[in-house]
């Protein structure tokens, strides 16, 4: 039996109950994209660093003001997720941790470690 | 018609670049960790010493093959019309190319 | 106890809605399935698929509180109420639960779900020793519900290239069938943009896999074989 052509589907995500490996990945997709989006600005910065001692100067200042604090520590918390849950995908992919209860909880973890990770930078850098 | 960077080959150029990437990443963060605060001086010695521009370039390639693949595969999935998509992977690997010639540049007259 | 279902006519050209209903309980039931039926003598426009009402048939397959399953093997004591039931996410509905099944029954044909063996047949039956039958296990016990393929996000953004992880799953359980010739062919089929490589690992297919098959792993085997296959 066929479905009309203008048939409706069930496609609301939130009526849909997302399991933690769902927002694992998610986050990785998100994450990828802020630190690409960041990458012109960490090239112009390195670009900065290197052109002489103010320039250099201005850079530093700048990474000290509350939008550049705020800017680490959101690629902090980019790159620890990204880079946990690519570990966390390159591992299942040669059969580490493919279970679904472990992945459930490796997922739970690199979740919890980017957080902390993103919290310690904040720490730091306040 | 199959492009040269589909399937299977995306899919191995997306882990061995991360791999590189993750590596450099640990490496880097750590000694400027060590070496925090760092004056302008030691900052440029160690970026143009020998052996870390190489390294750096490098780690630059990497990261342009790691985000094209990763980008692509975010476009696919949301730029459905094919027009759009093109255009949007169009600008997206121009973007790219500039980003790559840019840093080239500013690591060959650092 | 209190339900809240998706309904969808399509004679009445209406948008679809949630209809609510309330079942008396008392009458033995234990599984979802068993209220559903009791629900269509009271109702009996509302429409459902199911048959063997043992998790065999895979015909009932809808989304069930948010999570794709099997009425027939879901306790109703383990829902919480309003049990909400709505058809598989991104299928073409056909009427309420009831969905059109065409696309994911042609990405299955796609990856051929037979064994290909050109050679003139043998005298008797083509032998497996035990070894190469227990590779079989974790992938031929599928029963092509589409719980899992309506529930992977990677199928929701690509439905028509993608071929989901049920149809991914098959492709393994082929390409790990001894008696298979056609190893090569199947994994060069799958070696393009979408077909097996739009996956990215999320698992969700793993998730509701009511036969608790890892449609994922699979998918990470063929990835690794096609690894093999290239060097
Ligand atoms: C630092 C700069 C980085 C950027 C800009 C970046 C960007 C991206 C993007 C945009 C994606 C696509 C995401 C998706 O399809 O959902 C991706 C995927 C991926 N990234 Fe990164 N990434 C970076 C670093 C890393 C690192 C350090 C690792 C190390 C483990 C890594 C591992 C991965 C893996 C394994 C994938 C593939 C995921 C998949 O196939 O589904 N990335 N990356
Ligand atoms: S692991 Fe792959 S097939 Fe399974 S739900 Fe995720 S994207 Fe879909
Ligand atoms: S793998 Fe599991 S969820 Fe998917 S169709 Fe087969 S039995 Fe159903
Ligand atoms: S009725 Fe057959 S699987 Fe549920």
């Amino acid at each position: 039996m066929n479905a009309r052509s203008d048939a409706p589907r069930f496609l609301n995500l939130f009526q849909i109950r997302f399991p933690v490996g769902a927002i694992c990945s998610i986050g990785h997709r998100v994450s990828g994209v802020i630190l690409a989006a960041a990458v012109p600005l960490v090239v112009y910065a390195l670009d900065r660093s290197l052109a002489g001692p103010q320039a250099y100067a201005r850079l530093a200042a700048a990474l000290a003001t509350a939008a550049g604090k705020t800017a680490v520590v959101v690629l902090a918390w980019a790159l620890a997720h990204h880079a946990l849950a690519g570990i966390r995908h390159v591992l299942k992919d040669v059969d580490v941790g493919a279970s679904l209860g472990t992945a459930r909880r490796s997922a739970w973890l690199v979740l919890a470690v980017g957080g902390i990770i993103a919290l310690a930078t904040a720490v730091l850098v306040a | 018609m199959k492009s040269v960077l589909t399937g299977l080959r995306a899919w191995t150029v997306q882990r061995v670049s991360a791999a590189y990437l993750l590596f450099f990443l640990l490496f880097a963060l750590a000694w400027v960790a060590v070496h925090h605060p760092m004056s302008e001086a030691q900052w440029r010695a160690w970026v143009t010493s020998g052996g870390m521009r190489e390294a750096t370039m490098l780690f630059f390639a990497a990261l342009l093959a790691h985000m094209w693949v990763g980008l692509r595969d975010v476009v696919l999935d949301y730029v459905k019309p094919l027009l759009v998509r093109t255009a949007v992977l169009g600008v997206l690997a121009l973007g790219l190319a500039a980003l790559g010639s840019w840093t080239a540049l500013i690591l060959i007259r650092a | 106890m209190q339900f809240l279902i998706y309904r969808y006519d399509p004679q009445s050209g209406a948008r679809p809605h949630m209809q609510a209903y309330d079942l008396a309980p008392g009458h033995g039931e234990h599984m979802l399935l068993d209220a559903l039926i009791r629900l269509h003598e009271q109702d009996d426009s509302l429409a459902f698929r199911r048959s063997c009402r043992e998790g065999v048939c895979g015909s009932d397959a809808m989304n069930i509180n948010g999570r794709n399953g099997l009425a027939c093997v879901t306790p109703l004591a383990s829902l919480k109420e309003p049990v909400t039931l709505r058809p598989l996410p991104s299928f073409p509905v056909i009427r309420d639960l009831v969905v059109d099944m065409t696309r994911f029954f042609r990405h299955y044909h796609a990856i051929r779900p037979y064994v290909v063996d050109d050679d003139p047949p043998p005298e008797r039956e083509r032998l497996q020793t035990p070894a190469e039958r227990a590779e079989l296990d974790g992938l031929y016990e599928c029963i092509l519900c589409a719980c899992c393929t309506g529930f992977c996000p990677s199928y929701w953004w690509n439905p028509e290239r993608y071929l989901g992880p049920a149809a991914l799953l098959q492709a393994m359980r082929f390409i790990a069938d001894s008696r298979d010739h056609a190893t090569g062919e199947r994994l060069e089929f799958l070696d393009d943009a979408y077909r097996l490589f739009r996956c990215r690992s999320i698992m969700n297919c793993t998730e509701v896999c009511p036969k608790g098959l890892n449609p994922n792993r699979a998918i990470d085997r063929i990835r690794m074989r096609m690894l093999k296959h290239e060097v």
